[in-house]
């Protein structure tokens, strides 16, 4: 649930983060020591873009504040759904290097699944198992990509590659 | 006659039975993703770049030609049935398409986007084939100046046209500028805001940052607001062929919506948003019952889906013959370029005549092969839109992702996707566009690198992007289209209530 005060709340959140990204490029950019005699140095374009950042959050922040935003009535978001999302996508990347392709795909497939009302855990597991394996083998072994096995795996079938 | 002899050759590579067979799988497999609701032909071309990994150059541009135009076919049936645009220039086909949906003649509209599809496609096609040679002719007389400069063209058009609001657009197309400086600059070698990850010394790639921001922060958008609407979809019923009255009506909107969409497809300015709304407009104006428009008008159907595939073969004009991308799925597709160490341009069309004749001649394959599956095996493609909400966004995710790893087999790249995914599902919260962050990243890069050369050989002069006059040219009128909004925007508001006309309406992800 956001109201339109979470809205400008919002807004005002972009404008400040386009801002200090800005500030950010331009502190990276000066503490970088400078190599290379060309005649338009690698430090021109990051001041030029941070000038822009800075410029827009500016703008952005002054319409936060003037109340000029998007969906200023309101919008209803429910954030449960959203931080399940992201939840599985994060424990894709946690996991993936050790548990491998398979399992890690899996519970993504059940996370977001359920973010969007999937109640039935088994079947959903199940058909991401399927999906997962599907992947695995169509493009490790049809189309010779290197989705990772795991490393658990790995030094179970391979005891002495240590 | 140069032009039809490299074509005849480009049938003829096109036509072997392996590549033919990889122009099938590609519009097979571009209509399939592209029905998929949200996801437009921007994404459907990044999610399926890994599958042409193992390809050799000539077949996967082969392949990639096939996805683009079945992505830009497949965005209809959404549009129509689902009210779901999945890009920006579907919008204005979904309002009548829906409407003669919910009136039991989705099939009639169907059937208009079809085949006003496949005639716009194919004659943009034929005109593709004759512009972009001219186009690399004139290619040969840009130096880094004129390339510098119309690139700022591009960057200030897809901003202006793009954002309801000029600060937001700008935010986007910033923040894209931002992530094109990370990584190694290519004439010094200096890192730059690399914070010494090894990583991300390659750069942030294209295709991370547009599965990032149209998949990941449009599934996290979507799944914030499912329980909050409620989508239906509109059987097809009755007959499913057009009636005499329908062609009628058709006809002329299909021609003139390609005379509308190619040329402004192959300028700078690009992309489908204007084009199909001119369409929608001019079909308007000289239809016999204007008022039907926004209720069910096949020609408010039938003239902005042909615009629509004509401005998408326009947009292949720049991008081939300059390298220059103007919309976000011609910015994935230089990036697929890049991945196979090509670079679009005049040098191409030298160096791999093989592979550019080659993907023209398989639009006009793929064009045909797509009227083939799409009149008759439409009902098919529907049943894609019955795939349960939570199993299909599921799955788009585990191919983005799938997509996102194997691009260099790290999951860096992974967690990229994902800050991207969120920061995209801010920007979808509050209304910013994204489409010029995708092209900002692919531009910067490229405007900084002409800008230095330019300078370099002008040895630090900086007239010369006003000594030259195309470069001037190009310039100027990119600063009038900066300018005229805003003066434009400050009159209205000192003439108005103070207007703070904020931008309520949903925008699609593309």
């Amino acid at each position: 649930m956001t109201t339109g005060r979470s809205m400008r709340a919002g807004e005002a959140v972009l404008g400040g983060g386009l801002f200090a990204l800005g500030g950010l490029i331009a502190v990276e950019t000066m503490l970088t020591p400078s190599v290379g005699r060309a005649v338009v140095g690698p430090a021109l374009f990051p001041y030029l873009i941070s000038g822009g950042l800075v410029l827009v959050g500016l703008s952005l922040l002054r319409e936060a504040f003037a109340g000029a935003v998007a969906h200023a009535e309101g919008l209803e978001l429910d954030l449960w759904a959203v931080a399940l999302v992201a939840a599985g996508l994060a424990v894709q990347f946690l996991l993936l290097d050790t548990l491998g392709w398979i399992p890690s795909t899996t519970i993504l497939f059940a996370a977001v699944s359920r973010a969007f009302g999937g109640r039935r855990l088994m079947v959903n597991l199940a058909i991401g198992l399927a999906l997962a394996a599907f992947t695995f083998v169509a493009f490790n072994y049809g189309l010779g990509l290197n989705l990772p096995e795991g490393s658990i795996v790995e030094r179970l079938t391979s005891p002495d590659a240590e | 006659m140069d032009t039809l002899a490299a074509l005849g050759h480009g049938f003829l590579v096109a036509l072997t039975p392996y590549n033919l067979l990889w122009s099938a799988i590609g519009v097979t497999v571009g209509t399939a993703v592209g029905v998929l609701p949200g996801i437009g032909p921007a994404l459907t071309v990044a999610l399926l770049l890994p599958v042409t990994y193992g390809l050799e150059p000539t077949s996967a541009f082969i392949m990639f030609a096939g996805i683009y135009y079945g992505a830009m076919y497949g965005g209809s049936t959404t549009s129509i049935l689902l009210n779901a645009p999945g890009e920006s220039g579907s919008i204005v086909t979904a309002i009548d398409g829906h409407a003669m949906a919910r009136q039991g003649r989705g099939a009639q509209a169907l059937a208009t986007a079809a085949i006003g599809s496949f005639i716009a496609g194919t004659i943009a096609t034929a005109a593709l084939t004759f512009v972009a040679p001219l186009m690399v002719k004139m290619a040969l007389l840009f130096g880094p100046a004129e390339y510098f400069a119309l690139m700022v063209l591009a960057l200030t058009t897809v901003t202006a046209v793009l954002g309801s609001s000029l600060a937001r657009g700008l935010a986007s197309l910033f923040l894209g500028l931002a992530l094109g400086l990370v990584g190694i600059d290519m004439q010094t070698g200096q890192a730059r805001l690399a914070f010494g990850v090894p990583e991300l010394l390659d750069g942030i790639d294209t295709v991370v940052v547009a599965v990032g921001l149209f998949a990941v922060g449009e599934t996290l958008y979507v799944a914030s607001r499912h329980r909050f609407e409620t989508e239906e979809i509109y059987a097809l019923k009755g007959s499913k062929w057009m009636s005499r009255e329908d062609w009628a009506r058709s006809w002329k909107p299909w021609l003139r919506g390609t005379l509308l969409g190619f040329p402004i497809g192959t300028l700078p300015a690009g992309g489908s948003e204007i084009p199909t709304f001119l369409s929608y407009l001019v079909e308007k104006r000289l239809a016999k019952k204007p008022e039907e428009f926004g209720k069910g008008a096949i020609e408010a159907v039938a003239g902005p889906e042909a615009a629509n595939n004509a401005s998408a073969a326009g947009v292949l004009a720049p991008l081939l013959s300059l390298g220059l991308p103007t919309s976000a799925t011609a910015a994935i597709m230089l990036a697929a370029f890049q991945q196979y160490g090509l670079q679009p341009g005049p040098t191409l069309f030298d160096n791999n005549p093989e592979l550019v004749w080659g993907m023209i001649a398989s639009l006009y394959i793929g064009n045909v092969l797509l009227l083939v599956l799409n009149l008759p095996l439409v009902g098919f493609w529907v049943k894609l839109l019955l795939i349960p909400r939570p199993w299909l966004y599921a799955g788009i995710l585990v191919f983005s992702s799938l997509g996102a790893y194997t691009l260099n087999n790290n999951v860096i790249d992974l967690v990229i996707l994902w800050v991207i995914g969120l920061a995209g599902f801010g920007m979808r919260v509050l209304n910013v566009p994204v489409a010029p962050c995708v092209v900002g990243l692919i531009l910067g890069p490229l405007a900084e690198q002409q800008f230095r050369r330019a300078l370099a050989i002008s040895q630090g002069d900086p007239s010369v992007f006003l000594t030259h006059p195309i470069s001037a040219v190009l310039l100027i009128i990119a600063a009038l289209l900066v300018i005229g909004p805003m003066v434009l925007r400050y009159r209205s508001n000192g003439a108005g209530k103070g207007g703070s006309a904020s931008p309520s309406g949903t925008h699609p992800a593309t």
